[in-house]
């Protein structure tokens, strides 16, 4: 399986996603639309699967190969929003945004090639990057509810049920972004002689971390107000977006041992 | 219990004061960063670094028992106090993360600026980033305290793996940074050495010799790229198109190009004069890889045909001239892995062999063994092979705390949010 096979899979995969996202808006049975949006899944996963062998290593090194995993990750927290919160809108508000990571993706294609430096040779880099790749998808699909509740405003119906929803969620992915951080900082240690440099990478994904910690915390009191919760959300993702690439143009990235993309 | 019928300061506290002391804290730091400059970390090393730990550990069971019946105790475990300083170690953190750092310890010259006063190009070691971090800990301290004396339930395992964990990976990682040392080595084939050099250049005697038994270097197969002559440029200019070999009589496009492999020579030696260049193979220290390609221009022009190679210590690299403004090259290879054979040997005279490579360093007397560096200059030839040498006495303390955190972390996922919040 070759890059240039990917807009055959990527457009299969939004075709179903996009059906399933539709198809949660009518009076179709919730398991119709959910079968939709699980095969794009598996669709999309086949491409990854062929790359990963084609490529004789863990297709996870390259910016654009982790984009490939947010866009694999998001329909997956989209289905398993809806089909545990019933929210019509969620599965068409991950497509929308798991398109335009595709479609960086085809504009804007990384050189792949078959070489992985000796420092990624490790049992530790497939579940770091891919247990973050999970997170960013949770999160991401939080901040999407996030700018949903603040742009319904006060036609939010049931404001205490979206904050559950949102809690959990960020519950899950905090924990994702706990483990990965930590698998991180073990791997660190045996690749790179220490758990924790101030390397920039590492920096920003305290940053992140921080940030839902955050709105954990304000979340714990009651007199919080729901508003405030959501635009700290939008903040921390913002933050994880500097994480993630946004770092590489900041004036401190040329110091770090971060930086894999030829 | 309405925060705006109070005045400052008048219990009982919230937000308003949480932000005045973290703030505070902030101020104190900054004005001890101005007198005193960065905190040098090898002051605090063992036992300075002991002492000030008893000390913390003194102060804050000494402010849990004094205050936890009173409005300060209770207001310190309460996320008025918690947020705002998360908020300034937040906001320390994303200058960390902006500004670029400079080592501690080394005599670069800092420029001269306010962020050299203020301690952000070396913001780790600055006074307002230490003392926060110091804050956070004494309210993540008295918070876990505070938990164990009200009736315990299921969801507190989670809350003490997280908070507890927290508190000794931090605490740990922050003393034992001073106890912390990193060396360099660098050892030739054949040879014994027992010492390393630390990072401002001065030598130390290790209680452990390596001798470097061989050290070996593999390579990916190389690479073919289309360049412009003038300036040296890979071509496409807005994205470089590189093709890896894969075997003989296989076809590419490149660059516009179609390009042929015609011959493989893993190790082949290169005489060239004005006139002629010949490549014959040559099993030999210092050989170079080498192809034989044929090159067809897009729109029908006469293809060239010819030699590439990257070159070695030994020979320079020869490209394939396509036409008047660009050639064929092959650039270096990329390194897929390189190792150590080792003898180690301690003081007490125990002897073991092993193999070190990049993700798995070898453990000897207290130290960790990495495969740092070789010789780069002589690439693949390389006899000389660098570790880096890693002694941290408080590893097992920042490891508890880590492992703590992940057990943590897999109960926040399981178990979510507390449920009623009514």
């Amino acid at each position: 399986m070759s890059w240039d096979q990917f807009i055959y899979f990527a457009m299969g995969a939004l075709l179903l996603w996009g059906t399933g996202a539709a198809l949660a808006y009518s009076p179709a049975r919730k398991i119709v639309s959910a079968l939709f949006t699980l095969g794009g899944v598996m669709l999309f996963f086949v491409f990854i699967a062929g790359l990963w062998v084609s490529l004789e290593r863990p297709p996870l090194r390259t910016m654009g190969e982790t984009r490939l995993w947010y866009s694999f990750f998001l329909p997956v927290a989209g289905l398993l929003t809806y089909l545990r919160w019933n929210y019509r809108w969620i599965l068409s508000f991950t497509t929308i945004l798991a398109a335009v990571f595709i479609i960086v993706n085809l504009l804007n294609p990384d050189i792949h090639n078959k070489v992985l430096m000796p420092a990624l040779q490790s049992p530790w880099f497939a579940p770091h990057v891919i247990i973050y790749m999970f997170s960013y998808a949770i999160l991401g699909a939080v901040t999407l509810i996030a700018i949903y509740y603040l742009i319904q405003g006060k036609r939010i119906k049931e404001p205490a049920r979206i904050m559950e929803m949102t809690d959990n969620l960020v519950y899950a992915g905090t924990a994702c972004i706990t483990l990965g951080m930590l698998m991180g900082a073990i791997w660190a240690k045996e690749a790179w002689g220490h758990y924790w440099s101030w390397d920039p990478k590492e920096t920003w994904a305290a940053v992140t971390w921080i940030g839902y910690l955050i709105y954990i915390h304000y979340r714990l009191k009651r007199t919080s107000s729901n508003k405030t919760a959501m635009v700290i959300l939008i903040i921390a993702f913002v933050m994880l977006q500097i994480c993630w690439y946004g770092v590489n143009y900041l004036p401190s990235a040329k110091q770090s041992i971060h930086t894999y993309s030829s | 219990m309405k925060n705006s019928s109070r005045h400052i300061w008048e219990q009982p506290w919230s937000y308003r004061e949480g932000i005045l002391i973290a703030a505070g804290i902030g101020l104190s730091g900054l004005i001890l960063q101005l007198f005193l400059g960065n905190i040098h970390p090898t002051l605090f090393a063992a036992p300075l670094n002991l002492i000030i730990g008893a000390l913390f550990m003194t102060g804050l069971l000494a402010v849990y028992l004094l205050a936890r019946k009173r409005p300060l105790g209770r207001w310190l475990t309460s996320v008025a106090a918690t947020l705002p300083a998360l908020a300034l170690f937040l906001l320390l953190s994303i200058f960390l993360g902006v500004i670029p750092q400079f080592p501690s310890g080394s005599e670069t010259a800092l420029p001269d600026n306010l962020f050299t006063s203020l301690g952000w190009y070396r913001m780790t070691t600055s006074w307002p980033f230490v003392l926060i971090c110091f804050y956070l800990l004494l309210i993540l301290g008295l918070t876990t305290l505070r938990r164990t004396t009200r009736k315990q339930e299921w969801r507190d395992i989670g809350f003490y793996l997280n908070h507890l964990g927290l508190f000794i990976a931090l605490l740990g990682g922050v003393l034992g940074s001073a106890d912390m040392e990193r060396l360099t080595m660098r050892v030739q084939e054949g040879q014994v050495e027992w010492r390393g050099t630390t990072a401002t250049g001065a030598l130390k005697e290790l209680p452990l010799a390596i001798q470097l038994d061989s050290f070996l270097l593999e390579e990916y197969p190389p690479k073919l790229v289309v360049i412009e002559h003038e300036s040296g440029r890979m071509l496409p200019t807005e994205r470089p198109e590189s093709y890896m070999f894969e075997g003989v009589g296989k076809t590419t496009d490149l660059a516009g190009y179609t390009v042929e492999i015609l011959e493989y020579l893993p190790h082949a030696a290169i005489f060239s004069d004005d006139s002629i260049t010949r490549v014959v193979p040559m099993l030999m220290e210092g050989a170079t890889a080498a192809l034989r390609v044929k090159v067809t221009p897009e729109g029908g022009a006469a293809p060239k045909e010819g030699w590439v190679s990257n070159g070695s210590y030994l020979y320079p690299h020869s490209l394939l001239r396509i036409d008047e403004t660009r050639s064929l090259a092959m650039p270096l290879q990329e390194v897929k892995r390189y190792t150590s054979h080792v003898t180690l040997y301690t003081e007490e005279g125990h002897t073991r062999k092993s193999l070190i490579e990049v993700n798995h360093p070898v453990m000897m007397e207290e130290w960790m063994i990495y495969q740092y560096s070789y010789d780069d200059t002589m690439g693949k030839y390389s006899d000389t092979s660098v570790f880096e040498l890693v002694r941290d006495p408080w590893l097992k303390v920042v490891y508890t705390g880590i492992f703590m955190l992940l057990a943590g972390a897999l109960f926040l996922f399981f178990a979510g949010p507390k449920k009623s919040r009514t």
